[in-house]
């Protein structure tokens, strides 16, 4: 098996970005991508493009064809990936899979979303919850946020924790945004703010939820052999998993849980021959705050029920012993759908390679991430070293 | 709202009661079933109030929805029919009836839980 290297990263900005349309935003982020990984006058064996909602908020298909015409990557082999909020995940573990395998090279990975001109209220909601289970759950009106809310509920009964500790990911996340330049939110919020913001879906309240951005993020992989030709620092992928969970989320026996990332992030952490002590900085999908505390859980950095003191007494943050999230994670860098898998692994090279300015965690050297499809039914995780 | 009670399978091999939606065992892969139904009350595990909305329900502010738990062990999900003094653990009525009409203007029949 060949070892896979990221060499070059493209991230646009993110937030509400008025100038911009899909299209752009995936080629804004690929020729960033294949700038920064000094290949511009190499072929590409392969192009995986991973936006979720293209269709229905852009109306607009064949995005990897449009992409590689209009990048000039013809006649590499192009394909959309489709796997919710997770579809940038599955889009590098395709990359990888392509690379590994010994058929291709050069390959490039781009996600993107374009979603702020959709203003109608509910349209965004709804476009996002024809992923849950239709016949269970769509029909009742059950939306995103609504699961985190169901969640969140559970969770603080279950293990006696109030909600000011899980609302604290959403302060930690705002202030490490702060230092992100890309990232759609760059301002602190206090806690008091955050547990009096409007409610979404109680308990779960405006600040417990990312926003809804535009955005694209990109990167250039290939097998790690070829790799210092391109990049001083080269970034290997050396652990990935992919794991599913039940559509519908009642049928499994402890919310609480996620079984699929429990699974995952097993088989990345067997792959790289690592375990949970061995990650110096995670990337989690923290969709809604309670998310980031399940995932702390079940990637193995706490016991279950512990998760939400942890980041509470500041053991995630930036100088913790784990530190989550540093870019701002979905909180405050946003969440543009197919970018948001992509751009997780990006921040997770930019710290691996000590290039993360004034969020950088010191002398990170193995990242991990979960990257989240649908209600938790469909999770990719991702593990990175220093080559 | 008339109905009172929900259809559910029960995996013939392993005994597994799943939504009538699987073909095949959620458990065990197996293909047959018994038709189980559900008791008409049911406890509540945990809720929320949604207060925004997706467009399907444009024509409400805010409804609470529900995961609950019946006698038998079978689990759903629905919509509770009142938003005050909820609490886990309190007993509810399964009702089954219209719930809105959904954007092509078709009418949405599901499960609408009633506190006693």
């Amino acid at each position: 098996m060949n070892k896979v290297a990221i060499i070059g990263v493209g991230h646009t900005k993110f937030g509400k970005l008025e100038d911009k349309n899909l299209l752009d935003l995936l080629c804004d982020a690929s020729l960033q991508a294949i700038e920064n990984s000094n290949t511009n006058d190499k072929d590409f064996d392969a192009v995986y493009v991973s936006c979720m909602l293209a269709e229905t908020l852009n109306h607009m298909t064949g995005i990897a064809s449009a992409l590689v015409d209009r990048i000039g990557l013809i006649p590499a082999a192009a394909d959309h990936i489709k796997n919710g909020p997770a579809s940038g995940g599955s889009a590098i573990k395709n990359a990888f899979y392509a690379i590994t395998s010994g058929l291709c090279d050069m390959v490039l990975v781009a996600g993107a979303e374009k979603m702020t001109h959709i203003t109608t209220p509910g349209s965004i909601t709804s476009a996002i919850a024809t992923i849950t289970h239709h016949n269970a759950e769509r029909i009742h009106g059950i939306s995103l946020p609504s699961l985190g809310g169901l969640l969140t509920r559970s969770y603080m009964e279950k293990y006696n924790v109030p909600k000011e500790w899980i609302t604290s990911i959403a302060v930690k996340n705002h202030k490490n945004g702060m230092n992100n330049p890309n990232a759609h939110f760059q301002k602190e919020i206090t806690l008091e703010k955050a547990l009096n913001s409007p409610i979404i879906a109680d308990p779960l309240r405006l600040y417990d939820t990312c926003p809804v951005s535009d955005g694209g993020a990109a990167m250039v992989l290939c097998s790690a052999e070829m790799a210092k030709r391109f990049c001083d620092t080269p970034i290997l992928i050396t652990g990935v998993g992919q794991a599913t969970d039940t559509h519908i989320v009642y049928e499994r026996e402890d919310l609480t849980v996620l079984k699929a990332l429990q699974i995952c992030s097993k088989q990345a952490y067997n792959m790289a021959k690592k375990t949970p002590i061995d990650i110096d900085v995670a990337e989690l999908h923290d969709a809604f705050t309670i998310l980031e505390v399940v995932e702390s859980e079940d990637i193995g950095f706490f016991k279950k029920g512990e998760g939400a003191k942890a980041a509470f007494d500041g053991i995630t943050q930036i100088g913790g012993k784990i530190p989550i999230n540093p870019s701002g994670g979905l909180k405050a860098r946003g969440h543009p759908l197919g970018a948001t898998g992509i751009a997780q692994v990006i921040e997770l090279v930019w710290q691996l390679q000590n290039e993360a300015g004034k969020r950088q965690v010191q002398n990170a050297q193995t990242g991990i991430t979960c990257n989240f499809g649908g209600f938790g039914n469909n999770i990719v995780s991702i593990l990175v070293e220093r080559m | 709202m008339s109905e009172t009670t929900i259809i559910w399978k029960k995996c013939k091999k392993c005994g597994k009661l799943q939504h009538p939606d699987h073909l095949r065992c959620i458990q065990c892969k197996n293909t047959t079933f018994n038709i189980v139904k559900s008791s008409e009350d049911c406890k509540l595990l945990t809720y929320t109030i949604l207060t925004a909305p997706p467009s399907e329900y444009r024509d409400k502010k805010s409804y609470a929805i529900g995961v609950v738990e019946y006698s038998n062990g079978l689990k759903a999900i629905g919509q509770i029919k009142s938003q005050e003094n909820l609490k886990i653990g309190m007993k509810l009525r399964t009702k089954v009836g219209k719930l809105t009409n959904n954007l092509d203007g078709v009418i949405i029949f599901g499960i609408k839980y009633e506190p006693f």
